[in-house]
């Protein structure tokens, strides 16, 4: 289940960037989900683990993909870590929901995302309740951002 | 720091083009849109000059403030200088930045998805980024701002049953005075309970619902409430600069100055003395206000202004779609 807490949270990685920038491994572009991910945020194709082809800045290394995107990477390949999840747009909702559904996803959120129309299940860590839609995202997650 | 700066930022690939009027404008959005590569051309530019093949038209210096070392950044800055800060800066939520940027007199620009309680930015100064072309055209992908939050009043209301303002001052007073009998006229005590106070009328079932507040300072407030508003018909907006901006549109108060006020606030509005402009409005209506009957204090409305003509002249600055229904 995709888990998330809401407002500060000192343990969490906040600039998810820099982070990418240190820690990247090139490994990760070779898993499909992680190439689904880049072409579906960033529309851009993966050509190696080092080069992607994106509409709007030709070919560019990994480090200059979407700081969104980057975020979504280091939450699948780092589990270990919390990571601001604010870092990700909207367009990056669903791909939190997809990973939280094969295993536990902790994220941390400084916004209410949102998660779209449809249901769902997000735990808000904060009091470790369950909201099924967005009305109940925001009634239970948005006292704390 | 005062006045309206066009800004065009470019290299061979890409080309940003946009207008800032305020001091504190927030650029938020999806992902990919191009807000990162924005602050990197510009911090390129900042670093090597022409040398970065990186464009930027502006009359003011522009800079990217950015890690633990902030505040030594702002110090050092020319004065008057257009400061981008993109996410993953820690530090454009607390207070110590708030209050650095009040004093500062330089125009802030900052990448967040954050609700920034502690800044008082306008609900139309924040901005998402769209862009068109493609690269490997003969032409630049062009990007530029758009208004995440847009002006549009929704004349589909009935007659509301709740008013909801942000405080129990002036504005607060005059509407509950203006709102026919019907009508409940609440003040929220603070722009943070205004949520909870809509979700109130929803479940007891005395929507519809009009939130007035001041839009000069809404923005931290505005993301969970257009959220919530998404699918509702029984709760609208009405965000005008501020109460004070409504009187001193109304006409109420003659000569050139208002009138050349109104027209282009920002070149009258420094940044360093008033850090929102509902609080610069808030100062000219008192000024010019000091010597007549229409002697404005916030906290307690004046009676002048609850007379026929004087309320009528303030009512009519507000959309018709809005006040046949108080």
């Amino acid at each position: 289940m995709l888990k998330a807490y809401f407002g500060d949270m000192a343990e969490a990685v906040y600039n998810t960037v820099v982070f990418f920038k240190n820690d990247f491994d090139p490994r990760w572009l070779e898993d499909p989900f992680v190439r689904e991910m880049i072409l579906d945020v960033d529309r851009s194709t993966v050509l190696s683990s080092g080069a992607i082809d994106s509409p709007v800045m030709g070919i560019i290394p990994p480090t200059s993909l979407s700081g969104g995107v980057k975020t979504l990477i280091l939450i699948m390949k780092e589990p270990d870590r919390v990571f601001n999840a604010s870092n990700c747009g909207d367009n990056c909702a669903k791909w939190l929901l997809r990973m939280g559904q094969d295993r536990d996803v902790t994220i941390n959120l400084r916004h209410i995302m949102d998660f779209g129309d449809g249901d769902f299940e997000i735990e808000v860590l904060n009091d470790k309740k369950i909201a099924h839609n967005m009305d109940e995202l925001l009634y239970l997650a948005g006292r704390y951002v | 720091m005062r006045g309206k700066y066009h800004i065009h930022v470019s290299n061979r690939a890409l080309s940003f083009d946009f207008t800032l009027s305020r001091n504190i404008t927030i650029i938020c959005g999806d992902s990919a849109t191009g807000k990162t590569t924005l602050v990197d051309m510009i911090r390129e530019y900042e670093l090597q000059g022409t040398d970065s093949a990186v464009q930027i038209s502006c009359e003011k210096p522009c800079v990217v403030v950015e890690g633990n070392s902030w505040k030594r950044q702002l110090r050092e800055l020319e004065s008057e200088s257009i400061v981008f800060i993109d996410e993953g800066n820690r530090f454009v939520s607390s207070q110590e930045f708030a209050e650095a940027a009040q004093n500062s007199g330089n125009y802030y620009v900052i990448v967040t998805r954050e609700n920034l309680y502690n800044l008082p930015y306008s609900v139309t100064e924040i901005y998402g980024i769209k862009s068109s072309g493609k690269y490997n055209s003969l032409r630049p992908v062009y990007h530029e701002l758009y208004r995440v939050y847009g002006e549009k009043v929704d004349d589909s209301c009935n007659i509301y049953n709740t008013v909801i303002t942000e405080d129990s001052h002036s504005g607060f007073q005059f509407f509950k005075d203006v709102c026919s009998d019907t009508v409940t006229c609440v003040p929220a005590d603070g722009n943070s309970n205004i949520l909870a106070m809509i979700r109130k009328a929803a479940a007891e079932n005395t929507t519809p619902c009009l939130i007035i507040a001041d839009g000069s300072a809404f923005g931290a407030f505005m993301a969970q409430i257009h959220m919530f508003m998404e699918h509702r018909t029984d709760v609208h907006l009405y965000l005008p600069e501020s109460f004070e901006w409504l009187i001193l549109t109304s006409g109420l108060i003659d000569g050139n100055r208002v009138r050349d006020i109104l027209e282009t606030p920002e070149k009258y509005i420094e940044s360093s003395q008033y850090f929102s402009w509902e609080q610069f409005f808030t100062a000219t209506l008192i000024d010019e206000t000091k010597d007549s009957y229409l002697r404005y204090q916030k906290s307690s409305l004046n009676p002048a202004y609850l007379r026929k003509r004087e309320k009528e002249a303030i009512l009519a600055v507000i959309p018709k779609a809005i006040r046949e229904n108080l």
